[in-house]
């Protein structure tokens, strides 16, 4: 008798496709609903305190009012833009916004990465003594600096041996504000740096070490590429929100003068619809540099995107 | 690997001639943290070409130890002399030694290509001299297809291949690895083992190497050190180490299952006695010898199974472990556990009463205090000797 080979294993059943029963649509929706549910808190929030105003502010910029309520806003169609853009206020006050940036990034950015490639790897406590000044309320900050900057008896001037009115001079009193906001802003600064620093595994260090860099070389090669998202982010704030911090102070220090050498676009929407009760003229120069704002901020934002993408580690 | 020849060392001429001597000695080296001590006056000296394995549990101050010598910590006692210079107070940029980091720390912002290029690039070279290189190096590691990735994209064992690239790229006086192979899956360990000693075979280079593995210690190392507590428990060759462990920490960590051992007491008539033991020791003879008790110990794999009556060992079966090819048999011999291991099948099933026997060369006396090794010495005066 001859025998026969047969498969020791039995071969698998074939795949049953499976009969996904589909839930009624009752239960569908119960179980789709909690993410929204657990966002819907926030985006009330965000629809009530910036899109709406950001609609309001729209609509009220093709209207003239004066801000109190029982008097009827009219209609005046293009009229504020017109007016807007036929004054200098809002192109001069859109280049001091941007002298205020340019001089905060030193505070924010160079200051802050000096500061903190030296103490890398110290301790904590001068680290502090640096992010003291960010503890300080702007007012409060803006005082002592008063009589810092005092013409006559100002420490200032009696340190660099000069008599400037720096808060009173035109050519001087942007540059204070600038200054003032800077001495807030680096300790901050410093902390985001040290944070970023303190981020990057030393292990790469020691192997840049090894492979015979030198410390500047390991500073140009692995630390400041490495740290870049960081410097991003410091970059960014200081653009999008560096000169809503000079606000505080020079509401106190200088009300936009002397002869309107320290209005920035902020204030001038802060001028033209509290100080002139003119809110349709405001909201259309808050309109204009929203959209001019963007258009800075946009790829400001893409870049620093690429940037932390391409910086991420594996 | 699967490159033939590629010259590593100078561009022309005959590599072996032109290689640098390298031998790094330690002379009672140590290191603390605070209170607590890592590395504990380690004297070693490694040979030129040697391949030497730094073997020990975790936490014994393997990675400290390597550190030192790449000069990335600083030891608080002792000196590092490389080809004979002291290098202690030297930095690490100086010190021309190059390392395989366990976390590889490869520079995640470059591309495979400038990573190994890495070194050069900080030595100033020109560049057509690092392309050439970069390109030698890679095709000798099979990462010519790579070259344009960044870390993030490759794979671990890719990973492991650009951080040996980045060694091997430039001519270092000595190789330090700190367990390069601790990341890879099983299969692929296995295989860049051979790779690495192929590649020491061929450039014939100074490597220290850290692991705690010690199939990779057996496998590649011309000589282990095995570490215990920041102190040198044993150094010599592989075979020397498993074969005549110094300590008894030496005998449990080399071999799998470990070592046996087992509480006995010396008699008066040269044999091994304790509850279920009593062997022969093969010592010459002699009138009477010094009774003492010693911790007996025997590998799993020189132990056979022999009838009970009269055996050297007897204990019961407690569980029996198929490993495929062979067959692990734990039984329990008055109140010791024992392994033996042999060829499947062994032919013992748990519950069994089993006897035991190992030939007397292959039985291990340590003192059960000190845990260190008893060799009988011979002499006018009869006292064994450690
Ligand atoms: N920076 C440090 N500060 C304090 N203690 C440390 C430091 N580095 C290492 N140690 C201690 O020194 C001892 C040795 O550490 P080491 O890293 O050399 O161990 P290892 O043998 O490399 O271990 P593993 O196999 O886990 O890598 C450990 O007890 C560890 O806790
Ligand atoms: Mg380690």
């Amino acid at each position: 008798m001859i025998g026969t080979f047969v498969e020791a294993v039995p071969s698998l059943p074939p795949r049953r496709a499976e009969a996904a029963a589909r839930p009624r649509a009752v239960v569908r929706l119960a179980r789709a609903a909690p993410p929204y549910l657990y966002l819907a808190p926030g985006l009330v929030l965000l629809v009530v305190w910036t899109y709406w105003p950001l609609a309001q502010t729209f609509f009220l910029s093709f209207h003239s009012w004066n801000l109190v309520p029982s008097t009827p806003m009219t209609q005046v169609g293009t009229d504020n833009y017109e007016r807007l853009l036929t004054t200098s206020a809002l192109g001069s006050s859109t280049v001091r916004t941007f002298q205020v940036i340019a001089g905060l990034l030193p505070f924010t950015l160079l200051i802050p990465l000096g500061v903190g490639l030296l103490t890398r790897g110290r301790g904590t406590v001068h680290r502090g003594l640096v992010f003291a000044p960010m503890l300080v309320a702007p007012v409060a900050g803006a005082t002592v600096w008063m009589f810092l900057l005092d013409p006559d008896a100002g420490l200032v001037n009696t340190v660099l041996g000069t008599d400037v009115n720096w808060l009173n001079g035109t050519g001087t009193a942007l540059w204070a504000i600038v200054l003032i906001t800077g001495w807030h802003l680096a300790g901050f600064a410093v902390l985001v740096v040290a944070a970023g620093l303190a981020g990057i595994d030393p292990e790469y260090t020691a192997a840049a070490r090894v492979d015979g860099a030198t410390s500047s070389q390991i500073t140009r090669w692995i630390t400041l590429p490495l740290l870049s998202p960081t410097l991003w982010f410091l970059v960014l704030m200081t653009v999008l929100l560096g000169a809503q911090w000079t606000f505080p102070l020079i509401d106190t220090l200088t009300q936009g003068g002397p002869a309107g050498s320290s209005t920035t676009v902020y204030y001038l929407l802060w001028e033209y619809g509290f100080r002139s009760n003119d809110a349709g003229l405001a909201a259309a120069a808050g309109v204009l540099f929203f959209a001019g704002f963007m258009l800075v901020a946009v790829p400001l934002a893409r870049l620093a995107d690429r940037a932390a993408v391409r910086e991420e580690g594996p | 690997m699967s490159v033939g020849q590629v010259a590593f060392t100078a561009p022309s001429g005959d590599a072996a001639l032109l290689r640098r001597m390298s031998t790094i000695r330690l002379e009672g080296l140590g290191r603390r943290f605070g209170a607590a001590v890592a590395v504990d006056d380690v004297w070693l000296d490694v040979a030129d070409g040697e391949f030497l394995v730094l073997l020990g549990p975790s936490g014994c101050g393997k990675s400290t130890l390597l550190r030192m010598i790449a000069g990335l910590l600083e030891p608080s006692a002792g000196r590092i002399l490389l080809d004979g210079a002291d290098i202690t107070a030297l930095p690490p940029q100086h010190r021309n030694l190059a390392m395989v980091f366990q976390s590889y720390a490869l520079y995640p912002h470059l591309s495979v290509s400038r990573n190994i290029g890495f070194p050069l690039r900080a030595r100033r070279r020109s560049k057509p001299e690092i392309t050439a290189k970069v390109g030698e190096v890679a095709a000798l590691l099979g990462l010519t297809d790579l070259l344009d990735r960044k870390p993030r994209q490759l794979s671990g064992g890719q990973r492991q291949r650009v951080a040996l690239g980045r060694a091997l790229v430039r001519d270092p006086g000595a190789f330090l690895m700190d367990e390069p192979l601790s990341n890879l899956d099983a299969a692929l360990r296995a295989t860049t083992r051979a790779e690495l000693v192929e590649l020491h075979r061929r450039l014939n280079a100074t490597v220290v190497y850290v692991t705690h593995d010690q199939v990779e210690a057996m496998t590649m190392a011309s000589r282990i050190v095995l570490l215990n507590e920041g102190r040198v428990e044993q150094a010599g060759p592989p075979g020397e180490v498993y074969d005549a462990p110094a300590t008894v920490f030496a005998a449990r960590f080399l071999g799998s299952p470990a070592m046996n051992l087992v509480d006995a007491a010396v008699t008066r008539d040269g044999r091994a006695h304790g509850p279920g033991i009593d062997l022969p020791l093969g010592l010459p003879d002699e009138a009477a010898f010094p009774e003492r008790p010693v911790t007996l110990g025997v590998r799993p794999e020189r132990l056979s199974i022999v009838p009970e009556d009269g055996a050297g060992l007897r204990g019961v079966v407690t569980a029996v472990e198929n490993l495929g090819g062979e067959e692990v048999a734990h039984c329990l011999v008055g109140s010791s556990q024992v392994a033996v291991r042999g060829p499947r099948p062994l032919g013992a099933r748990p519950g069994d009463r089993i006897g035991l026997t190992a030939a007397p060369a292959h039985l291990h006396l340590f003192d059960p205090v000190s845990g260190r090794r008893l060799t009988w010495q011979p002499a006018a005066t009869t006292a064994p000797k450690e």
